[in-house]
């Protein structure tokens, strides 16, 4: 009787069968780890605008409050952008011809808006407030980085649910002195009042953070 | 112990009909035929494979940020990103204003809400108010000027009429007419006298297709003047309603049910008014009188003749029923606290003698006032409709002017309105939809919407109010002053200019600083008619009504009460809105009694043949349990033939048997259709039919905790929800009145899609809160409770233990919560839950629908296919409220849901059980609070107050 297989079926097999299981040990990894990484979540990825606005030179360099542009930080979920007036308060004295600030001027003139790309997005289904945030002592830095750094604006956070959760499970480690809020290179330091003393002069505790209510409608 | 009592809400189920009940046993009964299809093992596995493929790429999250932030040029004033801001108007339903404040979103209308200062509203508002957010953005509207169906622009119609004005203005008027509906605008009315005297022989004709014209005539006849009467049921104890509209529609009915309401909770008002009601078919009233009494046309007469005569004569009649005479003693014993109401649709000989009964029961000056008239110049509206299609036919007529109204689909048609229409030169409709008439005329103007526009209207009692401009227009509509202004001259000032020039002289003080508090406060300051001194005419007493013919059969003809006389049909949530009494969807069968039914062996839906005359026509019927056996009731404003993708040929057009007076027939045709009726969705399944409690006040008296939530049963395990507030509610059931403003309240506030008739016969409608209707007792004159449904946000809840996946779960103030984002759609929970009030979204609902996405409410997540959903308690509104008070470190504050803020009646109450000074928390501790299914351990967070009727013990003896 002829056997059925030639010795390289042999061969064939077991490589099929290595195969296989790099394959699933290479998709459980994939699975386990893709969520995990921050590139798949577009951390750092600079994001191309109609006017290449640098947070670096305006922040770190003039000293510009971040609620000069954002203005309703305090006051509303939504944090604002500025509007075209805004960046004309300067602008229609300085850098008048730039050539950069063309997409400004026009915006102006043929009363426009200038159309952003977005940065940091979240899910529909996700109701971040920003003024409860500063309310209570979080400061821009804990979410957007240090974006006094950022001659491009990125993303600097992965800012997925287990990120918010982190700090909605233990709040006090996050949080900051009332002047700190709007430092972007403040670190939490020896001089810092311990996280129990900020809770308790922030009044964080009273909610269950974590409720799916408190961010889900 | 609570009484046992057999309540049921459709027919069917209290026969015990055997395919029903199989039927409803089954969560989801539109299931059955596809389980029951053979289908081959293989192609299910085929499709489960395809399910789970589809399920896991849909998962997928691509992450990737995307999109555009694009802030405005320059931020207009007091507009804050993420803000919304409020801006008051009023809404005018047939002339008359109730004051509404729109919610606004980046500048963009989302939500009506009530003007708590204004008379008519009180903070309430009606379903129509709702509802004008989807008309405002409705697609549908007109947009463009057509002329002989062509498309024209401004300038051509400015060419015609130039044309027309210099015609007019040679023949002085000879030949111009002008038609509108009840007008209470003293800017309007101050255009159509300077127009009249500028145009001596032109006429104004003035018409509504749900008429007044019985009242103003009653009140002529009996006072000499239309004056009007505004009823103050606060101060009344004894009140008799005779076929009445006073809780439904009639003119300040928001107001006049919170009044009402305000007497009738005996564990929170001194003393408990009584209701008797008298109707030829069910009504809202009469479903929560005391007493209710049926009677057709003809018995309507005898009653109200013995009853003048025993109040006004003191001798009773007998050929009257013999409860007449024992209500007119309990009127009679009443003086100064008893009132007489008689709705529009009985003659003007009646209305005169319910005058002359309140003036002789000394109602006047305390159960109700007479003001001067609200409406310009209201009396003969009837009669110059058809004095117009007279001369019209004639050829008298040359121009024809048509605002707002829709004569060719609503004119009685043996009026024969459209075919004389044909006979003029020059005719141009003003409308805000294209309609039969925009149609039928030569031009066809698109309207600007209310909310496009400035303009002012009264309300009930005469209070003033500037309709302020919400939004910039989204089509290039005129306003209805400008288009009046465009007969005398070229170029009319803005509509604005309009009104602050009539507003000047009307004034006090710095006009200013008044024009801008009557706008903040959406009404001007002592502007409500001033109180009549009138007096009673002799003869009033003595009139003598025309006897009805003795018929076997009569039509009666009624608005429908969500599409109104057809002005809201393209709007989806007034045809999805269950009627409050019958729970039909989109459609308008003609309403039969049991008896007529059972005579002519017709089950729902079976078609009938209605003939009037030579006007025949088919349709559906549909058996209304208490109705007068000699009465079929035929609701107008369906049937629409040109009116937009909406409401197109909904239902069924009633108005061609209008104003004939041939003897109708009623027989029965060969077929039967299917009906979209939710009466029979959503069954609470109870043994001992112990769903609506309620008792009589004598026994209240005796023991007030008599109809209480029984013991709780003992248990193991018991969880109490720790938070630092526990959301709860109390529905009262005795404030109830079933007018739906909740529904669509909820429907605005909570982005909730229309799902159509088909999907709504298919038991898939969406809206969160219901009003069941539950009826007791004899099915031909029933007792009749409603009851608002909504989840019961259950501290043991039974959908969350069985969710597979955690999708619904508590939070800490005890919110049952859905995350929409983790559902699966297995439908678990929906089968579990005792109360049915969970919906799925079986199709991609609010992705189909026709609105752009800048109508709905931003903080609401728009649900997608597959999902399940539920009323979340507003959880917006509790999260702005809990980010608010800890943003500013106070206690959290008294906010309301949106079914509690449109509620006219205050049924609801809403709030912190936790903190004992709450409404909420004082309302649960009302000694008729239960718990609805308590038996089964949920703990709902939502209880009831049980109803408590008030009986005469003459008529009744218990009553409960």
């Amino acid at each position: 009787m002829t056997a059925i297989f030639r010795p390289s079926a042999n061969l064939a097999a077991t490589l099929s069968l290595a195969f296989v299981a790099a394959l699933l040990v290479f998709g459980v990894g994939w699975w386990w780890a893709w969520p995990r990484v921050d590139w798949s979540r577009h951390v750092r990825w600079y994001v191309v605008q109609p006017v290449p606005f640098s947070h670096e030179h305006h922040v770190a360099g003039l000293g510009i409050d971040c609620r000069f542009c954002h203005a309703s930080v305090e006051v509303s979920w939504n944090a604002g952008l500025p509007p075209t007036y805004t960046c004309m308060t300067c602008h229609s004295q300085i850098w008048t011809n730039a050539e950069l600030l063309a997409p400004v001027r026009q915006s102006l003139a043929d009363n426009k808006p200038i159309v952003w790309n977005r940065v940091t997005d979240l899910p529909d289904y996700v109701y971040f407030n920003h003024s409860i945030h500063i309310a209570k002592g979080v400061g821009c830095s804990s979410c957007h980085g240090e974006v006094d750094r950022m001659p491009l604006t990125y993303k600097a956070k992965t800012l997925t649910m287990g990120f918010c959760l982190d700090c909605h499970r233990d709040p006090g480690p996050q949080l900051r002195p009332k002047d700190q809020i709007y430092n972007t290179q403040w670190q939490r330091s020896t001089d810092t009042p311990p996280p129990a003393t900020l809770l308790a002069q922030y009044h964080v505790g009273g909610r269950a953070l974590t409720d799916c209510s408190i961010c889900h409608r | 112990m609570s009484p046992v009592s057999r309540q049921w809400r459709s027919l069917d189920q209290l026969a015990d009909d055997p395919s029903f009940v199989s039927r409803v046993a089954q969560e989801f009964p539109s299931l059955a035929d596809a389980l029951a299809a053979p289908s081959d093992r293989r192609r299910v596995l085929k499709l489960m494979a395809a399910a789970f493929a589809m399920g896991g790429l849909g998962g997928c999250d691509v992450g990737a940020p995307g999109g555009h932030l694009i802030p405005a040029v320059r931020v207009p004033p007091n507009i804050i990103p993420g803000l919304p801001n409020f801006y008051s108007t009023a809404n005018v339903v047939n002339g008359y204003a109730a004051g509404i404040v729109v919610k606004h979103q980046m500048g963009r209308p989302i939500k009506v809400e009530g003007n708590p200062q204004h008379p008519a509203s009180l903070g309430a508002t009606d379903v129509f108010a709702q509802a004008q957010v989807l008309d405002f953005y409705d697609p549908d509207r007109a947009a463009a000027i057509t002329a002989h169906g062509l498309p024209a622009d401004r300038q051509l119609l400015q060419t015609a009429l130039l044309t027309q004005r210099t015609k007019i203005a040679e023949n002085h008027g000879t030949g111009f007419r002008v038609l509108t509906g009840t007008i209470t605008s003293p800017t309007l009315a101050k255009q159509l006298d300077a127009l009249l005297a500028l145009y001596p022989a032109a006429r104004w004709h003035q018409w509504e297709p749900v008429s007044r014209d019985n009242v103003w005539k009653g009140a002529v006849l009996a006072y000499g003047a239309p004056v009007e009467s505004v009823p103050n049921l606060a101060a009344a104890e004894v009140i008799f309603a005779i076929d009445s509209d006073l809780l439904s529609s009639a003119p300040g009915h928001l107001r006049f049910a919170r009044d009402f309401a305000s007497r009738r909770n005996p564990s929170r008002t001194q003393k408990m008014s009584r209701l008797y009601a008298v109707e030829p078919t069910p009504t809202l009233i009469g479903s929560v009188a005391d007493h209710r009494f049926i009677a057709g046309p003809k018995e309507l007469h005898q009653i109200l003749v013995a009853l003048a005569a025993a109040i006004l004569q003191g001798a009773p009649d007998s050929a009257a029923p013999d409860w007449v005479g024992k209500v007119a003693k309990d009127l009679n014993a009443n003086q100064g606290r008893a009132l007489v109401h008689i709705g529009p649709d009985r003659p003007a000989e009646m209305h005169a003698l319910v005058h002359a009964i309140n003036e002789k029961l000394g109602a006047r000056g305390a159960t109700l006032d007479l003001v001067e008239p609200v409406a310009h110049r209201p009396v003969g509206q009837g009669a110059p409709l058809s004095d117009l299609v007279s001369d019209m036919q004639a050829e008298k007529v040359t121009s024809l002017l048509v605002i707002d109204s829709n004569p060719v689909y609503a004119a009685p048609a043996a009026l024969g309105f459209a075919e004389a229409l044909k006979k003029i030169d020059f005719s141009l409709a003003l409308t805000l939809t294209p309609n039969e008439t925009s149609e039928a005329a030569i031009w066809a103007v698109p309207m600007a919407h209310a909310w496009e526009s400035w303009s002012d209207a009264r309300a009930y009692d005469g209070t003033a109010s500037i309709l302020q401009q919400q939004a910039l227009p989204l089509y290039d509509g005129i306003d209805v002053h400008t288009m009046v202004a465009l007969f005398t001259e070229p170029a009319p000032p803005a509509a604005q200019d309009m009104l602050q020039s009539t507003w000047k002289s009307r004034m006090n003080g710095d006009f200013a600083q008044a024009w801008h508090d009557a706008l903040a406060n959406g009404l001007v300051p002592n502007t409500a008619s001033t109180k009549t001194n009138v007096s009673l005419r002799a003869d009033a007493g003595s009139q003598r009504p025309p006897a009805p013919p003795d018929r076997p059969l009569t039509i009666l003809f009624r608005p429908d009460p969500s599409l109104w006389d057809g002005r809201y049909a393209n709007n989806a949530w007034l045809q999805e809105l269950p009627r409050p009494l019958t729970k039909l969807t989109w459609d308008n069968p003609l309403l039969v009694a049991p008896a007529r039914a059972r005579q002519l062996k017709l089950r729902n839906g079976d078609r009938v043949r209605l003939s009037v005359g030579k006007a025949v026509m088919t349709a559906p019927i549909w058996i209304m349990p208490g109705q007068a056996p000699d009465c079929v009731v035929a609701l107008l404003g369906s049937g629409r033939r040109h009116v937009g993708t909406v409401g197109q040929n909904a239902g069924y057009d009633f108005y061609p048997l209008t104003g004939r007076n041939d003897l109708p027939s009623l027989e029965k045709a060969a077929d039967s259709v299917e009906l979209a009726c939710t009466d029979h969705h959503n069954l609470i399944f109870d043994m001992a039919g112990d769903i609506v409690r309620h008792g009589s006040l004598l026994r209240y008296a005796k023991d007030p905790r008599f109809l209480a939530g029984g013991q709780q049963e003992p248990q193991l395990y018991r969880w109490k929800p720790e938070g630092p507030a526990a959301w709860a509610m109390s529905v009262d059931l005795n404030a109830c009145i079933g007018c739906n403003a909740c529904v669509v309240a909820c429907q605005s506030e909570n982005n909730i899609p229309v799902v159509g008739k088909q999907q709504v016969i298919h038991e898939r409608e969406m809206q969160w809160l219901r009003i069941d209707r539950y009826y007791e007792g004899n099915p031909d004159a029933p007792t009749s409770y409603f009851q608002p449904m909504l989840c019961m946000h259950c501290e043991q809840a039974p959908c969350e233990v069985v969710c597979p996946v955690g999708a619904t779960v508590h939070d800490s103030e005890g919110l049952n919560v859905m995350v929409y984002n983790r559902c699966v759609g297995t439908r678990f929970c929906s089968n579990n839950c005792p109360y049915k009030v969970r919906r799925f979204n079986y199709f991609a609902f609010a992705q189909e629908e026709q609105r752009p996405p800048e109508s709905r409410n931003p903080d609401v997540t728009v649900r997608g296919r597959g999902v399940m959903e539920k009323c979340t308690f507003c959880l917006q509104r509790i999260a702005e409220e809990r980010i608010t008070s800890d943003r500013e470190n106070r206690p959290l504050g008294e906010f309301k849901t949106a079914c509690q803020a449109a509620c006219p009646t205050q049924a609801f109450s809403f709030g912190n059980m936790a903190d004992p000074n709450s409404e909420v928390a004082r309302r649960k501790q009302s000694p008729l609070d239960y718990a609805l299914l308590a038996d089964q351990n949920t703990h709902p967070r939502v209880t009831y107050e049980a109803r408590i009727r008030n009986p005469n013990p003459d008529l009744d003896g218990d009553g409960g």
